[in-house]
């Protein structure tokens, strides 16, 4: 293990050194970093899984992991709560070294990784008492608080062998708020449920939120980052993209959205006067890059051409999802960006990303 | 079975109750999932029902000549229930014992991966190597519990259909029933030792693979080849080495008086082989990346 280690360490620090700067460390300003990690990386044979990453959660955060499936993050969630053992690199809980003085910093942690799962021919509170139990003394006042919280106290005396995928979710979360922890982990909580459970399970992270509680919300879904979260870190291929407040990571997006008779007449005109790469087509509109107040000319010019136009609306949205399907994408990692979103990337990435 | 006290319990407990609480906590725990599954009872059951079907057969052969014949003390049972019990172990330590042993102990870690609490549980904050060794305990604890049926049965049936008689020993002297029944008890307990080395083996193998079938598989494969070599002379140096040479040795204790030489280096062989096994188990266990 130990000439291993030391040879991975060094591997790191050439490949930081030739790829330039990491992300620069955010800083929480007043509030105290909660988890952070270290060059955290982790390797499965020849797989860079985790690949040298810094992240820091602020106390108070609500805080986003995002990423595509297959980007690492329920690796790093294992390592952070050490369930495995990273290759080099370490993460700081709840002011514990992780690996290390885990015991420490689990005691200030709940939550779960992947799926949460349960013992399936005990009961519910059985399961909870179970779990509870390994941290510390758990009153059954408060088995009761948590079940009603995540509204499954009537089915408290159910075998959890008999628990849909989402109620099982819902479980997770009780579990991981047994003991009112300082730091929740949550590893996509809404994945499987329905869009009643999906709002109240985001819900229920903004209450907790509100409370005081840190949560580390991991997702794949951009919007429900948007939606609840205050900071996140876009994670790609084991590698930190994007990491900062939720409202900077969408791109500036100058945007509307063009209706006329004729598109394609439309889109030659807009094409010569924004450049080519400014205009897509998407579902029927012609997406132009372009801010509202070129919007006179463009008006004029299409009516000059003899195109009628119908409608001309801003497009704030346009953009978001491809800009996530950009920053994370795999298989079309080496087209090349468009013009826009490349500079809205540029504001966003440190030197020598990209 | 209530695990949690009712009533005002503090945020973490007195330093009393949390030491008493360390201690008796994760075997509490162990033991607890032990009896929420099912195959638990399906091996308690056979330990219990097997004696019951070799004192029937033996009944029922009774006025047959050739009944009688099998394992080493079948001869004796048909006159005496006694001997139900032994005849049971010498049926069971072989084979189901075994089974049972390795199936538990595979299960521990492996089976846990499989259900995908391994993951759960781990993000507690409990040290891996207290939670390994409370496993180790808790499937020593339910195959005493199993040996403890395949007693209770023995006895059971064996004095129903047979009555309960002073044994002879195979030194020919005669023991009375209280005697002859501590020594019955002192031979479950060597059985137990030994079957230490199969739980110590398939915990080993529970914390190398995510199939509780593979750890089971794995240790009964393990033992069954060494049983099968230890048969011919020519691996006869092996046979000091391996700790199935020494299953047997718990027929010593029918010498008058006891001779304890064979049963100490039986003991001793079980105790070398189990910790190392753990030791190893343990070791891996600790740096296992959990994946499941």
């Amino acid at each position: 293990m130990d000439g291993g280690t030391t040879h991975d360490v060094a591997e790191a620090h050439t490949l930081t050194e030739r790829e330039g700067a990491r992300p620069e460390r955010q800083s929480c300003g007043g509030r105290a970093p909660i988890l952070t990690t270290h060059a955290l990386t982790k390797h499965f044979g020849g797989l860079r899984a985790v690949d040298g990453l810094d992240i820091e959660v602020c106390k108070g955060d609500i805080f986003g992991f995002l990423g595509p499936n297959g980007a690492g993050k329920t690796t790093v969630i294992r390592m952070v709560l050490g369930l495995i053992h990273p290759t080099s690199g370490h993460a700081e809980v709840c002011g514990h070294r992780v690996p290390g003085e885990l015991q420490g910093a689990l005691r200030h942690v709940g939550g779960f990784v992947d799926d949460p799962t349960f013992y399936p021919l005990m009961s519910a509170r059985r399961n909870l008492r179970l779990l509870g139990s390994m941290t510390g003394p758990v009153s059954e006042e408060r088995l009761d608080e948590v079940l009603d919280i995540v509204a499954l106290r009537d089915r408290a005396d159910d075998r959890v062998g008999g628990f849909s995928h989402g109620m099982k979710q819902r479980l997770g979360i009780a579990q991981a708020l047994l003991h009112s922890p300082e730091l929740i982990v949550l590893d996509e909580p809404t994945s499987g449920l329905d869009p009643r459970g999906m709002k109240d399970v985001r819900e229920l992270i903004r209450e907790l939120g509100a409370a005081g509680t840190t949560v580390f919300l991991s997702s794949h879904l951009l919007h429900e980052v948007e939606q609840v979260c205050t900071r996140a870190v876009i994670l790609n291929r084991g590698k930190v993209v994007v990491q900062g407040p939720v409202s900077e990571l969408r791109p500036q997006s100058d945007a509307v959205k063009v209706l006329t008779a004729d598109q394609g007449k439309a889109g030659e005109t807009l094409r010569t006067q924004f450049g080519a790469g400014s205009v897509l087509e998407d579902e029927g509109f012609l997406i132009v890059q372009a801010g509202e107040d070129a919007v006179p000319e463009m008006v004029r010019r299409l009516v000059a051409d003899g195109v009628a136009v119908r409608a001309i609306v801003p497009a704030p949205e346009q953009g978001l999802e491809d800009f996530f399907l950009e920053l994370t994408g795999t298989d079309d990692a080496n087209r090349p960006a468009p013009a826009k979103r490349r500079a809205g990337l540029a504001r966003l990435l440190p030197e020598g990303r990209r | 079975m209530n695990e949690v006290a009712t009533g005002p319990a503090t945020a973490h407990g007195s330093t009393g109750a949390r030491m008493r609480g360390r201690a008796w906590g994760p075997l509490r725990r162990e033991w607890i999932k032990l009896l929420y599954q099912r195959r638990s009872y399906v091996i308690w059951g056979g330990a219990f029902v097997v004696p019951f079907l070799i004192a029937l057969a033996l009944y029922l052969a009774k006025g047959d000549p050739h009944g009688g014949e099998g394992p080493l003390f079948l001869q004796r049972v048909t006159s005496n229930g006694m001997y139900v019990a032994l005849a049971a172990l010498s049926a069971l330590l072989p084979f189901l014992l075994p089974l049972a042993a390795a199936m538990v102990a595979g299960y521990m870690i492996a089976g846990e991966a499989e259900l995908g609490t391994l993951r759960i549980v781990l993000l507690r904050p409990v040290r891996r190597g207290s939670f390994i060794l409370a496993k180790w305990a808790m499937a020593m604890v339910y195959l005493a519990v199993g040996f403890a049926l395949m007693l209770a049965g023995g006895l059971l049936f064996g004095a129903i259909f047979f009555g309960l008689h002073p044994m002879v020993t195979l030194s020919g002297s005669t023991v009375g029933i209280w005697h002859g029944l501590g020594l019955i008890i002192l031979c479950c307990l060597y059985g137990l030792a030994a079957m230490s080395c199969i739980v110590s083996l398939a915990l080993l193998f529970s914390t190398v693979t995510d199939s509780s079938l593979t750890a089971l598989i794995a240790t009964i494969v393990i033992y069954i080849v060494v049983q099968v070599l230890i048969v011919f002379s020519y691996f006869d140096w092996l046979r000091p080495w391996v700790f199935p040479s020494y299953f047997l040795g718990y027929t010593n204790f029918f010498r008058d008086p006891i001779y304890w030489t064979p049963i100490l280096k039986g003991l001793a062989s079980f105790g070398v082989w189990s910790f190392g096994f753990t030791f190893i188990a343990y070791l891996l266990f600790r740096r296992k990346d959990v994946l499941s």
